[in-house]
């Protein structure tokens, strides 16, 4: 009975220092054990993990994929003198802690600045070998890698592996912007007056073919119209030939008086007559003897 | 990451049976306090008071012990994932329902939730006017800049990668799939030309850009699915904008003009073909008027020519005559008697003489033959015959037939 309550706080108190002396190394964490500033113990693998309380203290450093954003885009020459704003991001992680705790003091922002370097550096060699047009198109992903690559075996002497060197903009200054803007201007222009000239070749095209259609089907209407007349004339000529041929003189008098009928049958037609033609035989008289002068 | 621990999970205030419970745990607690003897652990009965506070305690601890146990409680919603950690390592998945871990500090449970879309916007925030154009400008493969707003929907594929491979600036990795997005994006439009990308190209480079975002997260073991990506907007910058809208308004010229065009080859053809069509027709027509009046005119003459074979003179006088009548009577006419020989030259006013209907024109003398011509106005039966007694006759009294 008198036991029990030490007993009790015996119980309370192995629970505060045991909660003191455990840790949890989760398998996203590495674990690093101090005791008076300097490592003991480098923890790599999850698991509870006992430490002497007071004496030792633990660091945790992320052993998961990181970012560094860059978060201004740095200015880089190419290889035509040109200068491009470069935004790009890097993925990295810690894969030797004991490394990258030496190299860097377990100062972390002193490693990213240090992988910053290191990328620019990168980054401003590889820009200097490529165009413009390399580095927005055709050659992106070889710039990304060949930084990658160098980045990471730099990484490596602190404990780092680079995974990722990635361009998110490339993109150029505002000085060299408004001269692009003058020349998509310009390029719009040549492409807006080249439709507008095809648009008005075409209709052109059209219209020319539409005349020449017209012609060719109002000749051929000719042709085919004179083909059928002349049809008709023969066809009249035939019939007139046989018809007349019978009595060609008597024909030329009796046509000759249709004819002279159709000539003359209006006021407007004068006639200017000497009385001593036949029609006018019996006119001065009556006995029909032409007179004789 | 937020942890999802929370020792107060699931506790329930005031049992009803207090003192049933703690009797219980007593009993259970005395058994497993049996594995380690305490001091002094024997059964010999104690006065009250010490009884009492000795009951006490246990219960006390047994409360606390119900309490850690309970802590291991935790609800997985249906859209959610567990996972657990035994350790710090990773030991299961858990599905939708009421689920119990070891209380901390041997195992902690994580949740995730799987089936909420999220979503990462590049170029804007939250709507289209709010632009952010060091994200929405960006260059193409023909050196031209162009302003390009995007979404990405994506959702977790995999709740421990998910968990486990990256550290995110937020509980959603909307910054690491931004990353991805932006990257993305940037390749593809500087891997296609302007015209492409801002007209036929959208849905394309919607598709490519989601292809890679999706290798570059698989990369980095996130452990998503990109859904969907949307290019909302695809413009032109600013600047040169109206150069561009002119550009589009040029195409849309052009097919006017050739519009213009086919209205007219639309209006000259068929107007050429009904054109053809009357000449056609009227040829069709003459060809057979032409035969028709041969046909008659040789019918008439093959009648006439008979009569005319039996008596020749006859007829041609009789012809002649019938014509003369029907000429003179219906033509205006002078009969002029000039005596051979003499020498005056006759001189005849023809377009006074023509100017019949003009009453009261004289005639100026052209000779002794000529007398002046005497209008009869009122005598307009005659019509307007020029009469001068002797020379102009009628050729009605000649007698016809």
């Amino acid at each position: 009975m008198d036991k029990l309550i030490p007993i009790a706080v015996g119980a309370v108190l192995a629970l505060l220092l045991l909660s003191l002396s455990l840790f949890t190394v989760d398998q996203r964490q590495y674990a690093v054990v101090f005791q008076f500033g300097e490592v003991i113990r480098v923890l790599k693998e999850p698991g509870i993990q006992f430490k002497i309380p007071l004496v030792q203290n633990v660091r945790f450093f992320d052993r998961r994929i990181q970012t560094i954003d860059a978060e201004t885009p740095e200015l880089f020459n190419t290889r035509e003198k040109k200068n491009v704003l470069v935004d790009s991001f890097v993925k990295w992680r810690v894969v030797d802690v004991e490394q990258f705790y030496k190299s860097v003091g377990g100062n972390e922002a002193a490693a990213v600045s240090r992988l910053k370097q290191t990328i620019n550096d990168g980054l401003r060699a590889e820009f200097g070998k490529k165009t413009v047009a390399d580095v927005i198109s055709g050659q992106r992903e070889q710039v990304m890698e060949v930084v990658k690559r160098r980045a990471d075996a730099d990484a490596r002497k602190i404990g780092v592996q680079i995974l990722d060197v990635r361009l998110k903009r490339v993109d150029f200054p505002d000085k060299i912007s408004t001269s692009v803007y003058d020349r998509m201007q310009s390029e719009r222009r040549t492409v807006a007056n080249q439709l507008r000239s095809e648009g008005s070749a075409e209709a052109e095209r059209i219209r020319a073919d539409a005349d020449r259609q017209r012609e060719v089907t109002l000749a051929e209407a000719y042709r085919d119209a004179q083909r059928v007349k002349g049809e008709g004339d023969a066809r009249a000529a035939a019939i007139y030939a046989e018809a007349l041929g019978k009595n060609p003189e008597f024909y030329a008098f009796w046509r000759s008086m249709e004819a002279y009928k159709q000539s003359f049958k209006d006021k407007g037609d004068v006639l200017v007559l000497e009385p001593n033609s036949e029609f006018f035989r019996y006119f001065q008289n009556p006995q029909g003897a032409q007179k004789s002068k | 990451m937020m942890s999802q621990h929370d020792p107060n999970r699931g506790r329930r205030d005031g049992p009803p049976d207090l003192d049933e419970l703690f009797r219980r745990l007593n009993q259970r607690l005395a058994r497993l306090l049996g594995a380690k003897p305490p001091q002094g652990g024997g059964d010999a009965p104690e006065p009250a008071p010490a009884l009492a506070l000795k009951g006490s305690l246990l219960a006390a601890g047994g409360v606390a012990l119900a309490l850690w146990l309970v802590s291991g409680f935790y609800v997985v919603d249906a859209r959610e994932q567990g996972v657990v950690l035994r350790m710090g390592s990773f030991d299961r998945m858990t599905d939708a329902g009421l689920q119990w871990h070891f209380p901390y500090p041997f195992e902690r449970a994580e949740i995730v939730t799987l089936t909420e879309v999220r979503s990462v916007e590049i170029g804007y925030r939250g709507s289209a006017q709010n632009r952010v154009p060091e994200e929405s400008l960006m260059l193409t493969e023909d050196q031209n800049i162009i302003d390009v707003q995007l979404s990405a929907q994506y959702d977790v594929k995999d709740a421990r990668a998910f968990l486990f491979n990256n550290l995110a600036a937020d509980s959603d990795a909307k910054d690491i799939v931004k990353q991805a997005g932006e990257t993305a994006i940037r390749e593809v439009v500087g891997k296609n030309n302007v015209d492409f990308v801002l007209n036929e190209g959208r849905g394309q480079i919607a598709v490519d850009t989601q292809r890679a975002m999706q290798l570059i997260l698989d990369r980095y073991g996130l452990g998503v699915r990109i859904a969907k990506v949307n290019i909302n907007d695809v413009q032109p910058p600013a600047p040169v904008q109206a150069a561009f809208d002119d550009a589009i308004k040029a195409g849309q010229d052009k097919d006017k003009l050739r519009n213009e065009g086919l209205a007219y080859a639309n209006e000259v053809i068929p107007k050429a073909k009904g054109l053809a069509a009357r000449l056609t027709a009227e040829a069709d027509g003459y060809r057979q008027r032409v035969v028709a009046t041969a046909e008659g005119d040789a019918a008439r003459f093959r009648q006439v020519l008979p009569e005319y074979n039996k008596a020749p003179v006859v007829t041609r006088n009789r012809l002649y005559f019938e014509m003369m009548q029907q000429v003179l009577s219906n033509t205006s006419k002078i009969v002029v008697d000039q005596k051979k020989g003499s020498g005056n030259i006759l001189y005849l006013p023809l377009n006074q003489l023509l100017d019949v209907s003009k009453p009261g024109v004289s005639l100026p003398g052209a000779g002794p033959a000529v007398p002046p011509a005497e209008k009869t106005g009122p005598e307009a039966a005659n019509a307007g015959e020029a009469r001068s007694g002797r020379e102009v006759t009628r050729g009605r009294e000649l007698g016809g037939r």
